[in-house]
This record gives C-alpha cells, structure tokens and sequence, in this order.
C-alpha cells in the first residue's frame, strides 16, 4: 500500500514533461500560443481559487456538522437554513460565480477576436498553402508574383514578427494542423478551406503534429516548423526557389538515370528535372530538411537506405510502396538524393 | 427539333442588351438601327398592328438588302478558279466558293455524283483538297491518303500509307482525327498522329520528304492541317491534355528542314519576341512573361499547342494563328495569367518574330483553346475601311481585332455564356464571374459555355456576297470539379472532372449567321446536336452543313432568307468533316462532304464509349448518350451535282 | 479482500434500476455476488463476465483481415503473367486492395484516359468488351507491360503490387464484384455514383458458333 501510494505521488511529475521541449502546450513563441497560454493561465487561477474556496466550504461543512441520528444520516434539522448570515454569503457566493464565469467567458471572447484578427494591415505577411495527405504534408509558398512560388513537404519556415498566413486544405480525410508552441489547432477538410494565423515570436524549432487521427499513420505524420531571423529566412527562401543541380559524380548519375526512369518520378517532383509528379512529397531541397518520412526519422544516408530499401517496414500502410530495389540500384538511388541540397 | 428563329422579329432585345454591356460603340449606326427595330417590337404589340408591320418592314427591308461592306482581304483571296487547295479555301480561311451553278432555287434538285468509303470508321474531320481533276483525302489513324480521279468518277488513283507509331493513338484526346492535307507547288503536305509531317508528290503519290518534329512519348500528336505560304510549311503540335509544351514550327517547303519553331510558353527568345514585338495592350507587355505568369517550370509542361487555324496576310506577310489551353485544366496549380496561352498571335511569316499578341482567356479556367480560325477581312469600322481578323472564340466571344496591331474592336458573345461579363476593351480582358471559377475539392455546377466552348475547332465561312459569317457551333453547359492534377510524361495531366449537358433551351446545336461589322446576329437554326462540322459558303447564296447524326443541309445565305432549309440528305454517319465545293473536269459544279462520326463530341460512337459513365471523354458522354441510338460510325465521301 | 465499492456511495436515485430494465442485472448480480451483504445493485464492474466476453469478442475480429503492406514480387518478372497465377485471388473481391487501386486510378492518371471507366482516350473499362483479355492476369500484363494500340507500359512507373491492386479496382468497375468489397465513396467529385450505387451490365452470354453457309 506504501509503495503504491508512493508512485501514485510521483505520477503529477510526468505530467510536468509536457512543460517545455519543441512540442508543448505550454510554449509561449508565438503570438498565438501566448494568448491561449495567457487565457489558460487566467482559467487556472479563477478556476483555482473557487476550487480552494469549495474545498474550504467542504471542509467546514464536515468540521461544522451538526449532530447525526443514530443510523449516521445527516440530520437536516441539525442546521438554521434562516441564518442571515449563511443567506448573505450564499448570495455572495453566487455573485461571485456568476462573475467569474462572465469574467472568464468575456476573456475567451476577447482572446478569440485577437486570434481572428492577427493581420495588422499593410505588414508583410508570410503566404503558405498547407494541403493534409496521408500521412505528410505539403508546403506550397506563394508570392505575388507566381513565378517564386515553391513546394516542398514536412517542414516550414518562419521570419520572427512577420505574420503568417496558412490556408488549410486536405487531400483524402480530416486532419488538423497544431503546432502547440505557436497556435492551436486547426483542422484540414477535404473540400474545404480553412486558415490559421501565426505569427511566431522567438527563434527556434518547433514540432507540429496532425491533431485528427487520420489513418494508420496518424501518429507519424509531424511537420517541422522552424522560425528564423528575417535573414535566415530570406536566405533559406533564396535556397528553396533554386532547382536542383545536375548530379556529377557516376553513381549519382546512375541514381538520377534510375530516377527518372523508374517509379520514383511517377510520384516525385525535382525541380529542374523532368520529374514533376505531384502526389508524393517534393524532393527538391531534400537534405536541407532533419527528418524524413514526416519526422519517422532524421535524414541522413543510413535512415535514406532504410526508408528506400523498406519503407513498409518503417512506415506501414504509407503509400511509398515497396519496390524492391536491388543494391547498387540503393546506393545509386540515395547518392542521387543526397545531392539534392 | 429543328426550329427556325428570326431575329428581326421573334427574339428578345438580347443583342442591344449584350452591346451596352460590353460598351461597344460600333458608330451611332448600331445603335440606332437596332433601337429602330427594338421600337418596332413594342409597337408590334398594339392592336393596330398591321400597319405598324408595314412601317416596320419599310425599315427591315433595308436592314436586310444593305451589305454592311464587309469583304475577304484581297491580297489573301484570290479570284475564284473552281478548285479547293486547301482546306480554308484561301489565306483569309473564308471557305467560300464563288461557284453559282447551284442555287437558292435549284439546290433541292442535287442528286449523288459519286461516293468513295474510306474504309476507316474513326472520326473524318479533313476536308477532300481538289486541284485540277483530282481529288485528295486524308482519313484518321492511320493517316491514309487517297487520291481519287474526278475525270473518272472518283475512282481511286493511288493511296499513300504514312505507317504512323500505333502507340500514338493512345494520347490523341480528341478522337484519332486529321484535318487535311494543303496543296501547294505541285506537292500535298499533310501531318500523322504521331508527329510526323510528309511532303509528297501530288502526281504520283511518292514521298518527296519527311520530317519528325513531334514526340509521343512526351504526349505529343499532330492533327491539323498544314498552312504553306511563301516556301514555309506551318505546322504545330497538339497535346494540351498531356502536359505537352506547344509551338509552332516552319519547315522549310523544298526540304522538310525546321526553319524556325515558336514556342507558347518559355521565355522570349524561345517564344520568338523580339524587338518587332508591339501588343496593344499592357498586361502583354514585359520581358519573358512567358516565364513569369508560371509557378516556376510549369511553363515547361504549360500546354499552349498549336492545333488548329492559321491565317495569312500576303500584304502584311504576317501569319495568324491562336494557342491552346494552358496545362493543367486545374487552374489552381498554375497561378499566373499563363501568357502566351489561350491567344491570337501575329507573326512575320519569314522568321516567326512575333508582332502582336491578344490573350482571349489569361488565366484560363475552361480550356478554351483559342485555335479557332481567324478569317481575314476588310471591313468598315467607325465608317472607316480596316483591316481586321474576325475569330468565332471558343469562350462564346465573336472578336474582330485589327491585323496590323491586335487592337480588338468589338467582342460579342454569339452564344449564352455565365462564367463570364463581357470583355472591357480599355483593358483588352475578360471579365471573369467568380461564383463559376472551378476549385479544388468541389463541383461547380452550370458553367457554359463548356470546355468545348461556343465553337469548337470546325470552322465557320463567309460570304463575300451577303457579308455574313455562317458560324456552327453549339449550346452546351457543363458542371466541373477539379483536383491536383499528376504529372507523369506521356500520360494526361488535366486535373478534372466534367460532365456536360445542353444549354439554356434544351438544344445543343446552334447554326448562326452573324453579321461581323453590326456585330449580332441576323439569323439562327437550333440544331438538336451540337454542330461539329464545318460550314460552307457559296456563290449561289447557298451554305452547307451538316449534323452529328448524318443530315447534310443546304440553307439559304441570304440575310433576309432567315436560315430556311433548301435541301437536305441523310447520310450514312454523322458529319463532322469540312464540306468543300469545286468545279469538276465536266464544268459542273459539285459539293462533297465526308461522314465519319467521331472527334471530341463524337467519341462515344466512333469509340464505343459507355454511357453510363457521365464523366467520360472529358464530360462529352453525358451530353451525347443518344448519339449511338441516332448514328453509326462511317467514313465516305458524298459527292452532289445537279443532273446534267 | 474489501472491494471499494461495498460501501455504496450509489445515491438514492439508483433504486429506481429495480423497478423498470434493471431488474435483470439486479438478479444476476443477486445470484452471483449473494456473498457480498449489501444492496443488490449490480455496480458496473461486477458485470464482469460480461465484459470480459465482449472483449474476448472484440479481439477475435482483430485479424479478419490480414493486409500485406509489402506485396511479394516474384524473382523474376516473366513478360507475360501466366494464367493461374495465386495473386489473381488474392487480390480479387479484397476490400483493401480494390481501394488501393481505386486511389492508384486516380494517382497515375488512368482516369486522365479512361475516366471512370467509360473510356476516352483510352477504351471504356466498365462495359464487358476486353480487347486484350479480361482475366486479372490478362489486365496486370496490360497495365505492366502496355498494349500495341496506345496502352503504356507501366512497369518501371508503378509496383507490381500496385499493378495488381489496380487489376482488382478495373475488375471491380465490370464484373459482379461483392458488394461488402467495393468503396461506398466515390473517389471523385459528384459527378458519378459510388460503385455501391452504379448498375452492373449483365455479361451477355455468347451464342453457339453457327454452322457456316456453303463457302465457295
């Protein structure tokens, strides 16, 4: 019994990790997620006090009991229901809920307007399509002039102070965007268009997760949200709106030959390359992104060899099939893919 | 199901509604004949009507005998000779033979000269090409010409089998079709589905040259018939279905060597815009905008293709000719306003410098192709004489554009369009209603015209004699849902869904005579079928066409005549081939058309298709589910004279 | 051991179970927990039994259905596809891999020249005419190694797995597929029906071969 009650007492602590990291609830980097962090801290302490205050009336209940008849029910003649004094602080009481609901109620209403209204005119805003797949997402970024606009899968990147504007759409079934350190949640609907503001606040790295089950691969279908200085950003653009270079070396020709001659292009778009198949993840800038197969695993030759060689074995029931390639076909395959930068 | 209107009397005011709204101002004469008759029909409603009609028909009767001084460039139509070289009867692409043994009053007496079966049952699209006594006809895939003898009864003479790639037949949207060959110096030069184009000997037969120029493993195929003109076979690709990029090509008429090639899409040196480059209107002006109104690449796969009609301008040595729909039909994947895709270019014939660009459809959403032909003429606008370019739009707008500068006078619509409010002439755009933009994930239901437009490819003709253009077309709408389109090389890359039906009255069909300087139309026939076939004027005051479920008609031209039926004859198989007219070694003068059912609205018979999948040939199923109850497939030529 | 819930902290209301359709468990749990002396309510985990066989259940249903994620290629690929070969039941009538192929349909653009099965480009899939064979062999080697008048050869661009999941789905547009196999969602926008809806056209027996008329 000592003991159980011992780790019972240890389990609040696990709650505790959810506190900090690159996927929180209580991250505050962005101006979204502090509004919402700031409403649910104002929840937590109105919400505190009256349950302190209920815990208090219940124990004074119980240490002011009136007298109990044999069979240990309460006696309801035990207590005066006209004592003015009790009367008053029942209506206090009730004032006081009333007012804290409203307080709390007209506070949602407000931090709801400000999440509604987060675009401050004429300040340059940050124009991202996000489409849901099973299981990874697509990033397409537009700029006026159509010319600039670029795709890539799994990952964002964000300028701090810049607000921006993500429209929401899915391909197949219902899943939700949710970066919790940035913003709430905000679902992808087939057929529909949904949008979400963000406007992120601090530099860092941050893990987004689909929030609606989606299929067998719910649980691994995470987007890499990365905020950066406006140069970074305006760098990392640059980068992005470039095709790939030709390969150069025999074995990364060989594995674009492959490539482009085999089912990789029948899903696969490399910018600059006759590859423009838009089904399946673009791979243009592959290796600038930390993880692949929508953060099953971080980049890299060996986790390259193994998602290529078996991803039904890592992933099953994503649409990569199986293919079957042989060794050198591998080898080839991933030097290719590592060049693209 | 065939029903007469004239408008003079029986339509609503829908003309001088549609020129206030699209702000033309064609000259206080529009106006005030058309308020003239607009007061008429009030008046027509009082009692006392007859003597309202008498004065009404005082004024009407001038309306109708008064040419409105329209008439063929002169430099593109020469004087008449009696044969038909190629399948626009001139450069002005007026499809008119000046030819008058047959007239208003004698046409019913026409009886059958001779028939030749093709024994190919695709789609006939191509019109018989006659020079001297014999005659020339292109069949579908596989591409077979046959020359038949008109001095011996048609008798065939010699046929030439190009052998085209049989794979080629897999990434032909439209039906295996071909246009027709074009006669020039002695030699025909025709195309092959799979991208070839040959040159041979007109005499015997034997091939003088052939030169490859398309691929089919990028989705690429060749349908229509080659312009010549001063030693250049024009030539270009189709395939805007497939991702294919599109061009236009000059080969060299002696060698079959590429000249040069104008790509639609790409930048400008690829496009071939130079220094002589001059658009009239803004939004087409700036550096590589063939690039720039792309996402990036997508203008590598951006459609664009080079299909159907060209013109020339002997005097201004200048070609005429429109791009296809830009790539993919999923507008959404290509924002931009897609230059130089769903435009009329105007080129130097010599070296393919482009002079002049209008975009009928920036941006386009419906694939509205604007390959439709362009026929030259010279015609009075604001009391002064022009020279201008008279193109039916496949988005139901009629544009008449000036040739030198691609100033754009006047575009009604001939035929109902919602998806669209008219074209603002300051600005040379289209306006677009937003409600019937397609989006991704949803149908949009009740957009007309559909893809196939007010008028598809088949060409309309004019009469220098009434100064009317006889335009076939059709009235149909459709409900379209896209999605993120594919790319995979040599397989469609369209991103939709369509299903089609007939438009605001039930019919699909429409033939219309319109008058190009008035700009509305003086006559109608409602057709049950949409029109696929060409027109043909003639200089008895006689035009031809005929119907998806094998009638071929014979209607009056006149402007008064009111599109009454002369003639008629039921054919083996629908017609939607280009009826020609010639005078043969007997002197008489004789009209041929071929059937042969098929094309885009006619798959469903030539392929076997199944009706019960309404999305079928792009949508076209749906609306022609009792095309296989009405026709079959076919492929002969009819040949009619009067008796001797 | 002393079960936390014997001293009933159910409220008064609860009695009201006895008289209308709790008497049932009231009786169950009267004869089975008689031992314990209190109330003869029935809390909801003293229907244990019950639970225990509804879960027992439950799990029994985990495997109806095996789904081979990875496929199995064979060693080698032969340039055509034998009749008889095992794939053809495997992958016939399957729920799994008809959806498979009917999202495949779509991906690779068969729809761009089939539509939805009523032909375009290409010639209509859901009527009972096969130029090439109707069998799901005869369908793979069309789709995996194309067709002289204008099919691709899909071998380098697909899977064969993904060849034979698009067999079920073009098979399931004509024949008689099962009913409890077939997608009740169309995978397009509404312009057609789901194939739970669509009318299948009866395969026309074919009439004896004719004795031939005298032949000179």
């Amino acid at each position: 019994m000592r003991r159980r009650g011992a780790s019972l007492m240890l389990l609040p602590l696990l709650a505790l990790a959810g506190c900090g990291g690159i996927q929180t609830i209580g991250g505050r980097e962005g101006r979204e997620a502090a509004l919402i962090d700031d409403l649910f801290t104002l929840f937590c302490i109105v919400t505190g006090l009256f349950f302190a205050a209920v815990m208090a009336f219940l124990f004074a209940a119980y240490w002011r009991r009136g007298g109990h008849r044999a069979d240990r029910m309460p006696d309801e003649g035990a207590t005066a229901p006209r004592d003015r004094g009790l009367r008053i602080a029942l209506f206090a009481w009730t004032a006081a809920v009333i007012g804290g609901l409203m307080g709390l109620a007209v506070a949602s209403f407000l931090t709801d307007r400000s999440l509604a209204y987060s675009t401050a005119a004429g300040r340059p805003v940050v124009s991202i399509e996000l489409i849901g797949n099973q299981w990874w997402w697509e990033a397409r970024y537009h700029f006026p002039d159509p010319s600039q606009n670029f795709r890539t899968a799994n990952e964002i990147h964000l300028p701090t102070g810049s607000a921006a504007m993500i429209t929401l759409k899915a391909n197949d079934v219902i899943h939700s965007f949710w970066v919790p350190n940035l913003a709430g949640k905000q679902d992808l609907i087939p057929g529909r268009v949904t949008d979400i503001v963000l406007t992120p606040t601090k530099v860092g790295r941050y893990r987004a997760q689909c929030a609606e089950y989606c299929g067998l691969q719910h649980a691994h279908m995470a987007l890499d949200v990365t905020v950066d200085t406006p140069a970074d950003y305006a760098r990392w653009l640059a980068a992005q709106t470039r095709p790939a270079a030709a390969p150069t070396t025999p074995q990364a020709i060989a594995g674009y030959r492959f490539f482009m001659t085999r089912q990789c292009s029948a899903c696969h778009a490399v910018a600059g390359t006759p590859a423009g198949a838009g089904v399946g993840p673009d791979l243009t800038h592959l290796m600038s992104r930390r993880t692949i197969a929508a953060g099953t695993l971080p980049n890299g030759t060996g986790p390259l060899h193994a998602w290529i060689a078996d991803p039904q074995g890592v992933k099953p029931g994503a649409n990569m099939p199986y293919i079957g390639l042989d060794a050198d076909e591998l080898h080839n395959v991933v030097a290719y893919l590592e060049t693209l930068k | 199901m065939i029903q007469i209107s004239l408008f003079p009397v029986l339509a609503p005011a829908r003309p001088l509604a549609a020129i206030r709204k699209a702000g033309v101002t064609n000259g206080r004469e529009t106006e005030g004949w058309t308020w003239m008759r607009h007061a008429c029909l009030r008046i027509l409603r009082k009692p006392s009507i007859a003597a309202f009609m008498l004065l009404c028909s005082a004024f009407a009767a001038p309306l109708a005998a008064q040419h409105n001084g329209a008439r063929p460039a002169a430099a593109a139509s020469p004087p008449e000779d009696g044969q038909w070289t190629m399948p626009s009867r001139d450069y002005a692409s007026t499809r008119y033979s000046g030819l008058n043994q047959i007239t208003r009053s004698n046409v019913r007496n026409l009886k059958l000269a001779f028939t030749f079966d093709t024994l190919n049952r695709k789609g006939h699209e191509a019109a018989p090409i006659v020079v001297g006594n014999m005659m020339y006809l292109t069949t579908p895939y596989p591409n077979h010409v046959w020359a038949l003898d008109l001095s011996k009864g048609g008798r065939a003479v010699w046929v030439f089998r190009p052998h085209p790639a049989p794979a080629s037949q897999g990434i032909a949207c439209c039906d295996v079709v071909n246009r027709g060959a074009m006669y020039a110096n002695g030699r025909l030069f025709f195309t092959t589905l799979d991208g070839e184009v040959f040159a041979i000997d007109a005499k015997s037969g034997h091939q003088v040259w052939r030169n490859k120029i398309g691929d089919i493993s990028k989705g690429e195929t060749i349908t229509m018939s080659p312009l010549v003109a001063e030693g250049k076979v024009l030539v270009g690709n189709s395939g805007g279905e497939m991702g294919v990029r599109g061009w236009l090509a000059a080969l060299d008429a002696g060698t079959g060597r590429l000249a040069w090639k104008a790509y639609s899409t790409g930048p400008d040196k690829d496009v071939l815009i130079g220094p002589s480059f001059k658009p009239y209107y803004a939004s087409d002006r700036g550096a590589d905008l063939g690039v720039h109104t792309w996402p990036a690449e997508a203008w590598k796969i951006g459609g664009g293709t080079v299909w159907g009609w060209i013109s020339y301008d002997p005097q201004l040595k200048m070609i005429y000719y429109g791009t296809g729909n830009p790539g993919p039909w999923n507008a959404q994947q290509r924002p931009g306003d897609n230059k130089w895709t769903t435009g009329v270019f105007a080129r130097d014939i010599a070296t393919g410098q482009a002079r002049w660009f209008y975009q009928s459809s920036p941006h386009d959403l419906f694939d509205h192709d604007d390959i439709n032909e362009q026929v030259l003429l010279d015609m009075p606008i604001h009391g002064r004489m022009t020279p201008v370019l008279v193109r039916p739009g496949r988005n139901g707008y009629m544009y008449v554009i000036d040739r030198r500068t691609g100033q754009v006078y006047s575009a009604e619509a001939y035929g109902f369009i919602n998806s669209m409010d008219g074209v603002d002439l300051a600005t040379g755009r289209v306006r677009m209603v937003k409600e019937k933009a397609p989006k991704e994930g949803r149908v949009i239901r009740n957009i007309c015209p559909t893809a196939s437009g007010v008028k598809d490819w088949n060409p309309s003709a004019f009469s220098p004699r009434t100064g009317l253009l006889y335009v076939p077309h059709e009235n149909m709408c459709m409900d379209e849902g896209v999605f993120e389109a594919n790319y995979i090389a040599g397989t469609p890359y369209v991103g939709a869904d369509v299903k089609m039906y007939a438009g605001p009255g039930g019919h699909r069909g429409v033939f219309t005579a319109w008058d190009p300087v008035r700009a509305k139309p003086v006559w109608e026939i409602k057709e049950s079928l949409p029109l696929w076939s060409g027109a043909l004027a003639t200089g008895g005051d006689v035009v031809f066409y005929g119907t998806m479920d094998g009638w071929f008609k014979a209607i009056d031209a006149s402007a008064a005549g009111g599109g009454r039926l002369l003639w008629q004859v039921r054919l083996d198989s629908g017609i939607i081939s280009q009826p020609v007219s010639y005078r043969g070694p007997d002197g008489r003068q004789y009209v041929a058309v071929v059937t042969g059912v098929g094309g885009w609205a006619g798959a469903i018979v030539s392929a076997q298709l199944d009706p019960r999948d309404p999305t079928a040939a792009l949508g076209m199923v749906n609306a022609m589910r009792d095309l296989p109850g009405r026709t079959k497939p076919g492929g002969t030529l009819y040949v009619f004279a009067l008796p001797k | 051991m002393s079960s936390p819930f014997r001293n009933s902290f159910l409220p008064r209301a609860l009695p009201s179970l006895h008289a209308g359709r709790g008497r049932g468990w009231v009786r169950l749990s009267k004869r089975r927990f008689a031992s314990l002396a209190h109330p003869p309510l029935a809390p909801p985990l003293q229907g244990g039994g019950f639970i225990a066989l509804a879960f027992l259940l439950a799990l029994a249903g985990c495997d109806r259905e095996q789904r081979d994620m990875n496929g199995q290629p064979k060693a080698e690929t032969a340039a055509f596809v034998p009749r008889g070969d095992p794939r053809s039941a495997e992958y016939e009538n399957n729920a799994f891999h008809i959806a498979q192929g009917q999202k495949w349909f779509g991906w690779f653009n068969c729809s761009g020249c089939h539509f939805h099965g009523g032909g375009g480009m290409g010639p209509p899939l859901m009527d009972d005419q096969w130029r090439y064979g109707g069998r799901m062999e005869d369908i793979v080697a069309s789709i995996l190694y194309g067709r002289p008048n204008g099919m691709p050869d899909w071998r380098n661009k697909i899977t064969e797995q993904q060849a034979w999941e698009l067999a079920a789905y073009v098979k399931s547009l004509s024949a008689h597929p099962r009913q409890d196999a077939l997608s009740a969602r169309a995978d397009e926008m509404s312009n057609t029906e789901p194939q739970t809806l669509q009318e299948r056209q009866k395969v026309v027996p074919e009439t004896k071969a004719q004795p031939s008329g005298e032949e000179n």
